[in-house]
């Protein structure tokens, strides 16, 4: 026999559920959720695309070498390319402008030959008929992408997509219905209002796991597509691939224990989510500068420390840019995750308490 | 003969002439805009930049008062494209955060108490009912971008002369551009998004995120891609890619004006479509 | 245990605005009605007792529980409240049986209790349809539904009756009738008491804030009858109408006012005193104006009991 307050919990999801995943209003947390997917879906694809160009380029002409390439210095002309490399399988036409002073400008045309060694693109930069510089693309590396991967989901993924999705989920749960004018039917009931809330965050905490642990999945599925198996299997079991992956999930799940906990209660003590919204999102961007007591009130302090790959700081960036993402005293993933969940618990506490009051009051909006 | 019939009778007296009935509508919002006390004060305090720079140009001009303090005489400031680029980017972000205050009130009120349907019964056509909410945001924004930037023209040119006017007149197109681009942008996307979200305070929001979702997203298809044209997706970047053309300053951002251009103009016609759609649905077929 | 809603010297203020003011009752089981004018707080009341807001001052104690304990309070309570909205996207069964769900009953005596609930106030055609759809009857209805659907023992219901066409008025009358006489306390609201007169056992008559009768229906009846009311009659010569006046029999006190331009009567019965104002005025003498004095309480009795005058 389950407890009645387990069955009434069930029962608050069950309703809630289709508010939360199912609702034209939340239409656009689907959106947040699944554009970072579509983005390196695009880059996987494209990567593809251009290695089976790169190939296809090798089979054309003879291959070139870098050394091939070493040969070629700024000066030389067309011809004299050619006539060491061979005719490029493929080129391109350039047009350059340039200004000459505040009004006017010059069109310099030039052309780009590209030839390819089989994986490495190598291009020959031309202006006006002479050398001016040649490179090497090619494509892009894991070890990269997974950088860069780091940098979209602790800038992009957390703070701003996971942060408004908790925002719209959470603050819906009770001032939507306070809205829609239809929280009184749960007052009514003989359910203890500290397991409504509970069995609201937790259809809410369901909803944003459910939708963003999904998108980190298919992110990094996406991430990996254009890698063979060999690079693949290599990532996931020599360079603690899966060890990140696992990582970067639960620190998707934490963000939305911790989001979900802070929204929910301001959903509850704010009419207008606009201020706590800033109020957090600044708090949260100015945590490195805050003293360390007070950086412990913050979610991204601990999900900083568990993102499992830390992100390089460019020199040329700006420092207070740069103090955003160094991590200064990581914390450790115990105290981490703790220390998280006991923040979460600690607001829905409070909201609790905040729940007892509630007074139903339509009319004021 | 029913009673009505004989008793009713139209009104008959002078009407606001088509063209300018648009106004009405403003005159209806100018009531309710300043009564909240935050907004008035905010809106005081958006003129604190413009009389700072003033007083920069004023104290430029006059700088042979100071120069028996034993200063060096080279200008304090350049009142240049740059100058009048910066005196932009400050006025509009907080135009953009008083768009956000102000927006989302104007259509969602509408269409959460059926008032829409009663404005278009009247001889108030959509476009007409769109063109005079705009208003609202344009001469309110107007206020606080344009209008002193042209009177810091004004100053500046007085302060040194026709030659400097001949020279410079461009800055003063810069300035009108510059802020109409940007004032349409704010009102076309305020007022799209206040009609698709009754929430009025939700809009508000949603107005913020799009354009810091918008602007991080960018960021992250640049990183991604490798590339500097994710930044057409950065409506305020677009922008400033357009004002740096204007101003002349040489500043690139990655992409051209052009590009930026059709950028743009995709974004405010989404926009439209968005505000069309929701208004249409609500006309009264005559 | 006691078998009464009691309230305790209740009060409660919105902000600066008084919702209800030092209320003292004491209802038994029956058919109770809560009469008085729109803004009277007779929502209020409704949604003291059932914990929606929560007292500025006294207490409120429904068969022994507090409204702060919605765990046993809501096993023995059934509220239909006056806010007509719903849950978004469901359809009339769903949210009887999603709300049933909250009760901890298990799914197939939630669904029994459902469907009992819809027969009860005839919807079972509709029953699937989304309640957004419904007629603002009908919307009435399921709400109505969704209320007792429990079974409660105590009904709490604010203006039932509005929107409902008369044949479903008879038949949810009945209802609540035969909740009644199953000893159940039935409490509803209306702002016109000759709707409710003739099924409540006993009736309570609010008035900005304040009960002004409470009572079974003839107490409160004749108790509207017994309070006279003041009119002030402005006329040329108050002497000779006061003579006139003096042989009535619904006159109770006649007074020539200080200005010695009008005069003051206390009449038992308003109605028959205009008619006959009406007459008096034929007779030559002229009348510039009737008016009643004490306009607040005697309106709102007027626009309680339901005269010609004064109703809607
Ligand atoms: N949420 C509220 N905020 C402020 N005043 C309120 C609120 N609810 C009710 N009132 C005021 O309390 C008084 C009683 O209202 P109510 O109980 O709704 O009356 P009734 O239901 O008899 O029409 C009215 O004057 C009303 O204006
Ligand atoms: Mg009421």
């Amino acid at each position: 026999m389950r407890p009645l307050w387990w069955t009434q919990i069930l029962a608050v999801i069950r309703l809630e559920m289709k508010k939360t995943f199912f609702a034209r209003r939340g239409l656009w947390i689907y959106l947040l959720a699944l554009a970072p997917v579509a983005l390196f879906l695009a880059h996987s694809l494209v990567e593809i695309h251009l290695r089976g160009v790169r190939h296809e380029m090798a089979t054309q002409s003879r291959p070139i070498t870098e050394q091939d390439l070493a040969a070629i210095h700024e000066g030389m002309t067309r011809e004299e390319v050619i006539a060491r490399l061979g005719d490029p399988p493929a080129s391109r036409i350039t047009m350059r402008r340039m200004p000459t002073g505040p009004h006017g400008f010059e069109l310099i045309p030039g052309e780009v030959l590209r030839y390819s060694d089989g994986s490495t693109e190598l291009t020959v930069v031309l202006e006006k008929g002479a050398v001016v510089g040649t490179g090497t693309t090619s494509g892009s590396s894991l070890g990269q992408d997974t950088h860069i991967f780091a940098g979209v989901f602790q800038f992009f993924f957390i703070r701003l997509a996971i942060f408004f999705g908790c925002l719209g989920i959470f603050m819906n749960l009770f001032r939507g219905e306070m809205l829609d004018k239809s929280l009184h039917f749960y007052l009514l009931t003989p359910v203890r209002r500290e397991i409504l809330l509970a069995g609201k965050y937790l259809a809410g905490l369901l909803a944003a796991t459910v939708i963003f642990t999904v998108s980190t999945a298919l992110q990094l599925t996406a991430m990996l597509l254009q890698f063979d198996t060999a690079t693949i299997s290599h990532y996931l079991y020599q360079e603690h691939g899966i060890s990140q992956i696992v990582a970067y999930l639960g620190v998707t799940v934490l963000a939305c224990i911790g989001y979900g906990s802070i929204f929910l209660a301001a959903g509850l003590l704010f009419r207008n989510p606009i201020f706590p919204a800033v109020l957090v999102l600044i708090w949260e961007a100015a945590n490195p500068l805050l003293p360390s007591l007070l950086k412990k009130f913050s979610v991204i302090y601990y999900l900083k420390s568990l993102c499992p790959v830390e992100i390089p700081v460019d020199p040329g960036m700006p420092p207070l840019l740069a103090l955003l993402v160094s991590n200064a005293e990581p914390v450790s993933a115990y105290i981490a995750v703790f220390g998280l969940i006991a923040l979460s618990v600690a607001v829905l506490a409070a909201s609790m308490t905040r729940v007892r009051q509630l007074e139903i009051n339509y009319t004021a909006d | 003969m029913a009673v009505y019939k004989r008793t009713y009778r139209g009104y008959s007296g002078a009407i606001t002439p088509s063209w300018s009935r648009f106004l009405v509508l403003f005159r209806f919002s100018r009531e309710t805009l300043f009564r909240s006390k935050v907004q008035t004060a905010f809106f005081v305090l958006c003129f604190f930049f413009p009389l700072l720079c003033l007083l920069g140009i004023y104290a430029n001009a006059h700088l042979s008062v100071f120069s028996f303090l034993g200063r060096r005489s080279e200008p304090l400031l350049n009142i240049n494209g740059q100058f009048f680029f910066t005196y932009l980017t400050v006025q509009s972000t907080l135009s953009f955060i008083l768009a956000a205050f102000i927006g989302p009130g104007l259509v969602s009120p509408d269409l959460a108490n059926g008032a829409l349907t009663l404005y278009l019964c009247r001889p108030l056509s959509r476009t007409e009912y769109v063109l005079g909410k705009m208003s609202v945001l344009v001469i309110v924004l107007s206020w606080i971008t344009w209008v002193p930037g042209l009177l810091l023209f004004a100053v500046q040119a007085s302060l040194s002369g026709w030659q400097w006017l001949a020279d410079n007149l461009w800055i003063a197109t810069g300035i009108v551009w510059g802020s109409f681009i940007w004032i349409l942008i704010l009102s076309l996307l305020s007022l799209a998004l206040s009609a698709w979200v009754k929430w009025r305070i939700a809009a508000g929001g949603l107005l913020l995120a799009t354009f810091w979702v918008g602007a991080g997203f960018a960021q992250a298809i640049n990183a991604v891609l490798r590339t500097k044209q994710g930044y057409l997706l950065d409506v305020g970047n677009l922008v400033a890619a357009i004002w740096h053309g204007l101003f002349r300053d040489g500043v690139n951002m990655g992409f051209s004006v052009t590009e930026a251009w059709i950028a743009l103009l995709a974004f405010c016609g989404f926009c439209l479509l968005l505000l069309m759609r929701k208004v249409k649905a609500n006309e009264v077929i005559r | 245990m006691s078998n009464t809603i009691v309230f305790d010297n209740v009060s409660k203020f919105y902000g600066d605005v008084l919702g209800v003011n030092r209320v003292n009752l004491s209802i038994p089981p029956g058919i109770t009605s809560l009469v008085g004018p729109n803004g009277s707080g007779k929502t209020t009341l409704m949604n003291l007792m059932t914990g929606l807001i929560r007292p500025s001052r006294g207490q409120i104690r429904i068969l022994d529980m507090t409204p702060d304990q919605p765990e046993q309070l809501f096993r023995t309570v059934g509220y239909c409240s006056q806010f007509d909205s719903f849950p978004k996207g469901l359809t009339g069964y769903q949210f009887i049986y999603s709300y049933l769900l909250l009760f901890g009953y298990d799914p197939p005596l939630a669904n029994e209790l459902a469907w009992q609930a819809i027969d009860r106030v005839g919807l079972r055609e509709a029953a699937h349809r989304k309640c957004g759809s419904y007629s603002k009857g009908m919307r009435q209805r399921i709400r109505l539904a969704q209320s007792l659907a429990h079974n409660p023992r105590v009904l709490i219901l604010d203006e039932p009756l509005n929107g409902l066409d008369p044949l479903v008025r008879a038949e949810t009358i009945a209802l609540f009738r035969s909740f009644a006489k199953q000893g159940c306390h039935v409490l509803l609201s209306s702002h016109v008491l000759h709707e409710v007169d003739i099924i409540s056992d006993q009736v309570i008559l609010l008035s900005g804030g304040y009960v002004v009768a409470e009572g079974n229906i003839q107490g409160v009846r004749s108790e509207i009858e017994d309070h006279p009311m003041q009119i002030l009659i402005r006329c040329d010569r108050p002497s000779v109408l006061a003579s006139r006046l003096f042989g009535e029999d619904n006159v109770v006190e006649v007074r020539i006012h200080d200005d010695r331009r009008g005069l003051l009567v206390k009449t038992s019965n308003p109605n028959r005193f205009y008619l006959l104002m009406n007459r008096i005025a034929l007779d030559g003498i002229s009348i510039e104006s009737v008016a009643p004095i004490d306009d607040d309480v005697n309106s709102v009795y007027g626009y309680l009991i339901g005269t010609e005058e004064a109703v809607r």
